[in-house]
């Protein structure tokens, strides 16, 4: 990846775009939160890079409209360090106002009663013409649990194919869209251009339920916290993804860490990533003809739905969770979705935003925007299962064994799913 | 001694300290290339042009003026707060008579060989309950004695003649005044290795800051850099000046002070 | 100043005192408590019940295995390769050569730096396709290894650094000793007629023994308690499917991951009967045969 940091048009681009935003909601805007009281609301992220850059401009917006109410962005780095910090300063009594989570990880909170209930923040808080309801339901769900509403969504992304157009030019070949395409594409570059065909991003751990999925069977049952993915079709996705990463034509992205620097190079023709990373790939590509595509399917068509939410913690006074709430509506509001989508890759997450005509113009102009929100209708999110994050420890243990010390995928899948069950058994 | 065996002998030093500083110099040369001849294969050995602008590239990618204010504080005040309380045990073990003296220097003894790691997990749920956590209090105040350092000052107190304190006495210097002015003038090589071994290890400590600060602005320095990592990506360059930053006081401080140093590093070794 | 002063003595030691009561003296309690907990609410504090599952769950797991014998394994790669350079350094260092202390100071330089930030250059050095160390190896005609992402290199690589590291150490302590050696004893082999390397067997070995000794025992004792390398070299992660798990980063995961205060606890207190009983080996012998 030649210099991330040389953050180009992008962040300009959003500049540009918040200002928009900004000229247009001004108005709208009460400038009585918390009853004019001086407020600060922590709020802990793991976004960087462009993504960060526009969630900087945001906040600084958001700011310069309440005089009363500072928010106060701290990186975490990523989400495995976010995670941790989180629970740390839970179980310490010093956890922030609100913080990027993920649906699982509320899971634990809620558990505890760290959480905030934001049923009646959401029934009063939502303007008629931007309802709560806009928000698409697989969004909103991720957040409730029971009767209880933890969390807006805000950074939702999807996996894409990320396809070098010129290299499967050259050779005559579409955009694979079945399992079998992929194989075939990816040999056809392999031996015309001696380039390798297709890359798997680290981390398969997260991946692996899209695949599953796709070959026709279930990843794990949220009711009874049971992993049903030592199934045949499990088996299947598994022996896919073993042959690929051994076969000439594929690989996995071992110490280049992402595959958005060999892709952007030309050493590796087609990837799986997070339409998040669409702004790395478009800050280096340079001149190179790139696209994004569907993934591709196999029995069924399922494409997983990534990323985060913004929860709140109970520590947080009213005052700061009224100012808190604002912010989270703030960030997800008609104008800052579309222009966090358009900046980050990442999703719109209200209907209106994706048929706004501001949406569809831009996707009609740029096209790599256009497979990522093609995918709602087969989009899934992850079950979630306590003891999340011990359970994808323990599979990304056994997926190295097969990857780097060849361990077989029978053996790997029964492996797998003992010790991802065991993690969910041990964590109740 | 032979001339060829001399060969010999300076052939293998040299090329030893070769090996020794060739990951320094690697990384003093890659902070400062550009990136585009960071990833070569062969490498650059010196860089087409000298980017010294990553150091502030680096610095305003992650606040590592933040990460270097909060391991300056924590290493001067620990350092301080630890040779206060240690001079004045040191002193008390040595040259006072009380009651419970022996069994009590016996036990701090015996706990020396207690791996620090095992009091990790209850250490922090005390800072927890004392709401310490992500404070500079929890960075700080259980490092402010070490009972390494009573023992090694202790030693050095002891084989102060008891003579100079019976005449100081009659000259009638207090107990308190006898220490400060007459002890620890002494005892200073000792002090200077203890607070050089204590600042070093407070610098570079990481698994305790990393456990017990969660927010950006509470990192040190190396929790920091490890941070960094995931900004940085495939960055070397920036990677490596961040790691600089870290190294080099440490080097400098070394090099001006590698007496004190050295010795007290082989008086622990010695200890037996 | 010898004196009857038992209020004053116990005011000079209290500020020490309190700190290590509180931070030192109850832990040590507390962590062999918690090591019994087998139900309990971390989130509040609370014990439901005690017993020995942690320990039973530690004998059962194989992750625990492994860090176990990944920590043997390490022991073994970095202890004699390190003991043996050191002492061949510090025999060099002893000799009548200029630049003496220029040398004594290049080696020991890596001890007074941050594990962490070294550890990140490591990782620069051991990239596979453009680190250095791929690079040397290159130039005699090794094919690249991949250090940092073949589970079967990662531990070699931590190795590498870790000998690295701590040499310095080694080298002044041997020093220290070399300096104690005994010189009469060269002179009496000299007229023996003993060259060199006689020497060193028959006469600076057996002097060096219990000093070779005690660096053996310090250096297993540390290599137990190795996690910052680990950390830092391999990004956050014990290695490439756990093939660097040592001791401490399995507790660190148990306890800073996983938030199994127990199950932590008890691997801390495994941990201690580990270096306990090689510090009581360092004792025993050393009572009976350091005789400086």
């Amino acid at each position: 990846m030649n210099s991330k940091f040389k953050l180009s048009l992008v962040s300009l681009a959003s500049v540009a775009l918040l200002g928009v935003g900004l000229s247009q909601t001004v108005n709208a805007q009460d400038d009585q939160i918390a009853g004019g009281e001086e407020v600060e609301v922590v709020f802990w992220h793991a976004m960087n890079d462009a993504h960060q850059d526009w969630l900087v401009e945001a906040t600084e917006e958001f700011n310069s409209l309440h005089d009363n109410v500072t928010v106060v962005l701290e990186n975490q780095g990523n989400y495995g360090a976010l995670s941790q910090s989180l629970l740390a300063s839970v179980r310490s009594n010093t956890a922030p106002t609100i913080s990027q989570a993920y649906g699982e990880w509320m899971l634990d909170y809620e558990a505890n009663d760290q959480l905030v209930d934001l049923t009646d923040f959401i029934e009063n808080g939502f303007d008629e013409e931007e309802p709560y309801e806009d928000i698409f339901e697989v969004f909103r769900e991720d957040n409730t649990f029971g009767d209880a509403v933890y969390g807006l969504p805000f950074n939702k992304s999807t996996r894409v194919l990320f396809v070098n157009n010129d290299l499967l030019e050259e050779v005559g070949v579409e955009a694979p869209e079945t399992w079998d395409d992929l194989l075939s594409v990816s040999e056809t570059v392999y031996e015309e251009a001696g380039v390798i065909g297709f890359g798997f991003e680290n981390g398969l751990q997260h991946e692996f339920p899209m695949w599953v999925k796709q070959a026709g069977g279930e990843f794990v049952d949220e009711e009874n916290n049971e992993v049903l993915f030592n199934s045949e079709e499990g088996l299947k996705a598994l022996t896919f993804i073993n042959d690929l990463i051994n076969s000439d034509f594929g690989r996995i992205a071992g110490e280049d860490e992402y595959l958005s620097g060999p892709f952007t190079t030309g050493d590796v023709a087609m990837y799986i990533g997070s339409s998040a990373g669409i702004p790395f790939v478009e800050n280096d590509a340079g001149d190179m003809n790139w696209t994004t595509a569907p993934v591709p399917t196999d029995v069924e068509a399922a494409a997983p739905f990534q990323g985060t939410n913004i929860t709140m913690f109970a520590s947080a006074t009213e005052g700061e969770q009224e100012a808190a709430f604002e912010y989270m509506k703030f960030l997800v509001n008609g104008e800052n979705t579309v222009s966090w989508a358009q900046t980050t890759g990442y999703l719109p997450v209200r209907e209106s935003a994706l048929e706004s005509e501001e949406w569809t113009s831009y996707v009609e102009e740029n096209e790599v925007f256009a497979a990522p929100a093609s995918q709602f209708d087969i989009g899934f999110i992850e079950e979630r299962v306590p003891g999340a994050f011990a359970m994808k420890n323990a599979m990304q243990t056994s997926l190295e064994s097969m990857i780097y010390e060849g361990l077989d995928p029978e053996t790997t899948l029964e492996e797998m799913s003992q010790a991802a069950q065991d993690e969910i058994d041990r964590a109740q | 001694m032979k001339p060829l065996s001399k060969t010999f002998i300076y052939t293998f030093l040299i090329i030893g300290s070769l090996l020794m500083l060739l990951p320094f110099v690697w990384m003093l040369l890659t902070s400062i290339k550009p990136s585009f001849e960071v990833r070569v294969m062969p490498p650059i050995w010196i860089p087409s042009e000298f980017r010294f602008d990553n150091y502030l590239i680096a610095f305003e990618v992650a606040p590592f003026a933040t990460y270097f204010m909060n391991s300056m504080i924590v290493t001067v005040l620990s350092t301080i707060g630890e040779l206060m309380t240690t001079i004045l045990a040191a002193y008390a073990f040595a040259k006072v008579q009380f009651f419970g003296k022996n069994v009590l220097f016996a036990i701090l003894i015996a706990t020396m060989m207690i791996p620090g790691e095992m009091l990790l997990i209850p250490n922090f749920v005390t800072l927890a309950n004392f709401q310490w956590i992500d404070q500079y209090e929890a960075l700080i105040i259980p490092w402010l004695a070490s009972i390494f350092s009573i023992f090694l000052l202790r030693q050095f107190f002891k084989s102060v003649p008891d003579e100079l304190g019976y005449a100081a006495r009659i000259d009638g210097c207090t107990d308190w005044r006898y220490l400060w002015q007459v002890m620890v003038p002494i005892a200073m090589p000792a002090i200077i290795t203890i607070t050089l071994l204590k600042a070093i290890g407070s610098w570079n400590a990481f698994l305790w800051p990393l456990i017990v600060t969660n927010s950006t602005n509470m990192r040190t320095l190396p929790v920091g850099l490890t941070a960094f990592t995931s900004e940085a990506g495939t960055n070397y360059e920036l990677l490596m000046a961040a790691s600089a930053m870290i190294i080099l006081p440490m080097i400098i401080l070394f090099v001006f002070l590698q007496r004190y140093i050295i010795s007290g590093v082989s008086r622990s070794g010695l200890k037996g | 100043m010898k004196q009857k002063s038992h209020i004053k003595g116990w005011l000079y030691v209290l500020p020490a005192l309190v700190i290590l009561a509180i931070f030192t003296l109850y832990p040590i309690y507390k962590s062999v408590v918690m090591a019994f907990y087998t139900d309990y609410d971390f989130f509040n504090d609370i014990v439901y019940a005690y017993g020995f599952d942690n320990f039973i769950y530690l004998w059962e797991d194989p992750l625990f295995h492994r860090a176990l014998r990944n920590t043997f394994i390490y022991v073994l790669g970095v202890v004699p390769v390190s003991i043996i350079l050191s002492l061949a350094i510090a025999m060099a260092l002893n000799t009548k050569i200029n630049f003496k202390p220029l040398f004594r100071m290049i080696y020991f330089i890596p001890f007074v730096t941050s594990v962490v930030a070294v550890s990140i250059v490591w990782r620069w050095i051991f990239h596979g396709d453009y680190g250095l160390m791929n690079y040397f190896l290159g130039l005699v005609g090794i094919d690249p290894i991949r250090w940092l992402t073949d589970p079967n290199w990662n531990m070699p690589a931590l190795i590498i650094l870790s000998i690295w590291k701590g040499l310095g150490y080694n080298i002044i302590i041997f020093l220290a000793g070399l300096q104690m050696v005994n010189t009469q004893y060269y002179h009496a082999a000299q007229i023996d007629g003993a060259n060199t390397w006689q020497r060193f067997l028959n006469v600076t070995l057996p002097q060096l023994a219990p000093m070779t000794f005690f660096i053996s025992i310090i250096s297993i004792i540390n290599a137990f308690k190795v996690f910052d390398e680990v950390y830092a070299l391999f990004n956050d992660r014990p290695g490439v499917a756990n093939s660097a798990l040592t001791v401490v980063y399995y507790m660190y995961n148990k306890f800073y991951g996983e938030w199994d205060f127990g199950v932590a606890s008890a691997a801390a207190l495994v941990l201690f009967i580990i270096i306990f009983i090689f510090t009581m080996i360092q004792m025993y012998i050393g009572s009976k045969r350091v005789t400086y």
